[in-house]
């Protein structure tokens, strides 16, 4: 009986994770593989699966040369950490709005921001450019801070009313009808039951201004770098620093995923904080 | 009720405040910050105007360089060059004596959005001094009134003559046909690349006319193991963006030219390249080979022959050693190599315009022109830096100075940034894939670029 | 559902308004009035209104309309794929199993990689002559020559469709997976003891109760998928010969060619487009609220 379960475990979960996992992996695996391979191997023409010499140089030459990464990611982070917490309040108090409140006005609004996606940034750049200098805000973290919530906004508040409309709204109710104002009702109530929306909406808003190029190269100077600024840096006239790219590459990904795997604890937390509570 | 409409009038003012906002930065970013540099301007002019009256005694001091910042922007090809760019700056920084401090901002070369980018920010009102150039976007610079005339600066410069007139017409040609917006710095002439192995292989030699040069690409294809598949192509065609490059030289072997692209000579040359493509001698890749692409395939034994510079010489010698040499394109009917360029540009909103002229001098002709074209290997403007044994003894800028007599650019328009970006590549690849003729590839570059 | 007469939606909404309309306002409205002129800043002694002669030039523009073709295909199929693959993997991962949480973070990856190195990474996978995947389908003989998958019209779109595929998986499964956590247990206990299989639950059960946050997260991937141009443009930049050229890649290509006035103009078009596929979503989505 139990090997049964398990041989079902084994058709039904792992075989199919196995698959997906190494169509989402593999291109990782290739760029750790190339960050380690010393350039005669790379343009080899017999493609090697593991490097026959493994060289780390190019991990170190990321610190010590002009690339100045170390830079680049303290950047990286506190622009994507302060836009995550400057648009997860935002559109979480007007998701809120949104869901619970049926006002004039709403519809509009609602629209405005779904279409606020629509366009392409590529049209913007010089009227935005203009309004960051006059705010004085040029070369500063600010800059692609505000920037970047302006596009993550919109789409956070949409994936959150898409969450809230999903949730119960029972346990919401009966809080009320015991008394409970409406601003108690969110903090202990929704918020708890929302956490693992919120994680993921915190996390989609992350990675956005955590990969966004098209700004970061408008708004910054040599101090106030992102990643994928530092990274295009390596692909010049003469081709692509590949070794250099990849290393930069990996380490990018790397302190991230570790970041993630701590905040997926969250995603199971949720409904059952909430009863509890509740 | 009352707060209802408290919200619907907040919200309308608010509104109507940011409208009004909007019209007024709209219109002020249209007109490339009119107002903000005209009041500049004044205070500039009434700053001068007390300086002037302030030290009546020594007249010369007007004309003397303060003490200032400059803000240069520029793109490294790889992190080597980015440091020698610093280098370069803290070398100028120390020795110039004038106190001008030159600040580097580098920005990714980005497939060349770098000028895009620079564009966007100038337009914005950036506070960009002076900055590294392609020769291509000077036309919309210009048009937009974002230049500083270098020509009175040029003309009292004392190092003026060490950089040859065709060079300084170039610079003319590419910008409103009388004034110098742009100030030379170094030049990187395309040359044929090749294994004189492979060619040994195929028993050639070095091809002498356009003709052989053709039969040359075809003899070394070859497949060397018997397995019915071609390991070693003739050529590594670029075909992606940049390839005008190397295809110009082909439109003017058979006696076209860029002046108009649809005679039967210059249709003729695009035939040749499809032909190439078309029957193998050229890697199936073309259509998408960009410069890596190439350079790699040429590197791996792939490729027997390509077009670069001696941007890529360094790396070419350390792989091969004697294995690899070069010789100018030949001559056919006509004959063209193109001619890379990178130069400097000094803006109009640059406040201390002799100061960044300082800079962008010392790169044309100072030390900076020595040590970046020894540090990257390209080819130096500065006549007396070219004669020096380092660009004397090696092959490779042998090549390249060999090919300069007869290297030219692609027609400086407004429209060529485009043409090269995305009409170039795009209607080459539908002639190279057959879905239009030659004929008809050449009648779209014709109208695209002459717009 | 609160109907009463209050200000505490206003104030709610309030910071997100600011921050919007501060920011985003002028530059839309700057591209909104560019689209009625000839404002190409490459002759910008030339820019003057001339109503909607960009529209129509759009409209006759044959390559507007490939580029229109290609990215309903490229929405379509991308969109698709990326969803059918995130909701699998996120009902995998809400299951119970041995290593789920360092599962759960490395399937992140792709959304983690940067663009910059996504496009070249691919296309150093897809390389004619030196990629990977060449290699590998040679070895276990599905081709028996190099395929140069980014080089041919016919192989290009395909190829960049399963990487936009790959990068669009983890957001979905991400997604989906946090709303999973708002089903509770005790239906599926209730289902389980009626003896419902598999699929019943996943269209009784799992599939309504969820229902928002697909429509949602569709709808947005769609308008992100649509407008997305640095897959594209750094593995291929639209070429060859425009196989792989998609609406939000023309109007960057016309964008950074200063040519504003017909990017903005094809722009709107794309967001009009967008909207009337978004016109029935809201219509569900206001009618049910009532």
């Amino acid at each position: 009986m139990r090997k049964q379960v398990d041989i079902k475990q084994i058709v039904c979960v792992y075989l199919p994770l196995v698959f997906i996992l190494l169509f989402l992996l593999f291109p990782f695996y290739w760029t750790f593989i190339t960050s380690v391979k010393p350039e005669e191997e790379l343009y080899g023409m017999v493609v090697t699966y593991w490097p026959e010499s493994i060289t780390f140089g190019s991990y170190s030459k990321l610190f010590t040369t002009t690339v100045n990464f170390l830079a680049a990611i303290k950047n990286s982070f506190i622009v994507a950490a302060l836009t995550t917490l400057v648009s997860l309040t935002a559109s979480t108090l007007a998701a809120y709005a949104f869901s619970r409140y049926r006002f004039t006005g709403r519809k509009i609004l609602m629209c405005t921001f779904l279409c606020n996606n629509m366009f392409p940034t590529v049209l913007l750049l010089i009227p935005l450019y203009s309004i960051m200098r006059k705010l004085g805000l040029l070369y500063t973290h600010t800059s692609l801070v505000l920037s970047y919530t302006t596009f993550t906004i919109p789409f956070s508040v949409w994936l959150l009313l898409g969450f809230l409309n999903d949730l119960p709204m029972s346990l919401e109710e009966a809080a009320l009808v015991d008394g409970c104002n409406r601003g108690v009702a969110f903090v202990r109530i929704i918020l708890p039951i929302l956490g693992p929306c919120l994680v993921a909406t915190g996390v989609y808003i992350f990675m956005t201004s955590w990969n966004e190029y098209t700004f970061a190269v408008m708004f910054t100077n040599t101090e106030t770098r992102t990643i994928p600024v530092a990274l295009k840096s390596l692909i010049g006239q003469l081709g692509v620093q590949w070794d250099l790219l990849t290393a930069g590459g990996i380490i990018t990904i790397i302190p991230v995923c570790v970041m993630f795997f701590f905040a997926q604890k969250r995603l199971v937390e949720g409904l059952t904080a909430g009863a509890v509570k509740g | 009720m009352k707060k209802q409409l408290f919200g619907k009038r907040t919200m309308a003012v608010i509104t109507a405040a940011l409208m009004a906002a909007g019209g007024m930065t709209g219109c002020s970013s249209g007109n490339k910050e009119t107002t903000a540099e005209v009041t500049e301007t004044t205070s500039a002019a009434a700053a001068a105007v007390t300086v002037a009256s302030e030290s009546k005694e020594e007249q010369t001091t007007a004309d003397e360089i303060k003490p200032c910042e400059i803000k240069f922007r520029y793109w490294a090809d790889n992190t080597d060059y980015s440091q020698l760019m610093q280098d370069i700056i803290k070398k100028f920084n120390a020795e110039n004596g004038k106190g001008i401090t030159v600040i580097g901002e580098e920005s990714p070369w980005d497939g060349g959005a770098y000028s895009e980018n620079l564009f966007n920010s100038k337009m914005g009102g950036g506070d960009v001094d002076c900055a590294a150039w392609k020769l291509t976007s000077t036309p919309l610079f210009v048009n937009n009134g974002l230049l500083a005339d270098l020509t009175p600066m040029i003309d009292a410069w004392d190092k003026k003559s060490e950089i040859d007139d065709n060079i300084y017409n170039i610079m003319v040609e590419a910008g409103d046909m009388q004034r110098i917006y742009v100030m030379p710095w170094n030049i990187q002439v395309l040359y044929v690349y090749y294994r004189p192995s492979i060619f040994k292989k195929a028993g050639i030699q070095v091809p002498k006319t356009y003709e052989e040069f053709l039969e040359a690409i075809e003899k070394c294809t070859m497949d060397t193991n018997g397995d019915g598949k071609t390991d070693v192509y003739g050529f590594a065609m670029r075909g992606a963006k940049g390839g005008q490059e190397p295809w110009g030289s082909f439109i003017y072997g058979r006696g076209g030219s860029f002046e108009d692209l649809t005679t039967p000579e210059a249709v003729q040359g695009m035939q040749d390249f499809i032909d190439i493509y078309q029957k193998g001698y050229v890697p199936p890749t073309a259509t998408s080979d960009g410069f890596s692409e190439i350079i790699a395939n040429f590197q791996s034994g792939l490729a027997a022959m390509t077009i670069h510079h001696t941007g890529s010489s360094k790396d070419m010698e350390k792989l091969f050693g004697d294995d690899v040499s070069a010789f100018p394109f030949p001559k056919g009917k006509g004959q063209w190599t193109s001619m890379g360029d990178t130069e400097t540009v000094i803006f109009e909103s640059c406040e201390n315009k002799k100061a960044a002229f300082e800079w962008v001098s010392y790169l044309a002709a100072g030390e900076g022109q020595k040590m970046w074209c020894e540090g990257t290997g390209n080819v130096p403007v500065s006549k007396s830096v070219q004669e020096s044994d380092f660009f004397q003894n090696d092959r490779f800028m042998k090549a390249s100075i060999n090919g300069q007599k007869f290297a030219g650019i692609v027609p400086i328009l407004d429209t060529t940034t485009e043409w090269i970006s995305d009409l170039w590549p795009n209607t080459v690849s539908q002639a190279l894939t057959g879905s239009i003729t030659a004929k008809q590839c050449m009648q779209t570059l014709q109208d695209g670029l002459y717009k | 559902m609160v109907k009463k007469r209050t200000i505490w939606p206003y104030v709610l909404v309030a910071p997100a308004v600011l921050i919007i309309l501060c920011v985003v306002f002028i530059p839309v409205f700057n591209a909104i009035i560019m689209s009625f002129q000839n404002y190409d800043l490459r002759r910008p002694k030339e820019i003057a209104f001339n109503g909607i002669s960009n529209y129509i030039a759009a409209c006759r523009d044959p390559l507007f309309k490939g580029a229109l073709f290609r990215t309903i295909v490229w929405v379509i199929c991308g969109v698709g794929f990326q969803f059918l693959l995130g909701f699998i993997l996120a009902l995998l991962l809400n299951k119970e199993f041995a290593g789920r949480g360092v599962i759960r973070a490395v399937s992140m990856i792709p959304w983690v990689t940067p663009g910059v190195l996504i496009g070249l990474m691919w296309r150093w996978i897809y390389d004619g002559n030196f990629g990977v995947l060449n290699d590998l389908l040679l070895k276990i003989h599905i081709i028996t020559d190099k395929v140069p998958f980014l080089s041919q019209v016919t192989t290009a779109f395909p190829s960049i469709i399963v990487t936009i595929v790959w990068q669009g998986i983890p957001f979905f499964s991400l997604m989906l997976l946090a709303a999973l956590q708002g089903v509770s247990a005790e239906i599926y206990e209730a289902a389980d003891i009626d003896g419902a299989s598999f699929l019943q639950k996943l269209f009784y059960i799992t599939i309504p109760s969820i229902k928002n946050t697909i429509f949602v997260t569709v709808l947005l991937r769609v308008i992100w998928v649509a407008n997305s141009v640095d897959v594209i443009f750094n593995m291929t930049e639209g070429g060859p010969a425009y196989s792989t050229q998609t609406l939000s890649v023309y109007i960057f290509n016309k964008g950074n060619a200063l040519n504003l006035g017909y990017a903005s103009a094809m722009a709107l078009l794309l967001a009009v487009l967008l909207l009337f596929a978004a016109v029935p979503y809201l219509r569900l989505n206001f009618k049910e609220e009532g």
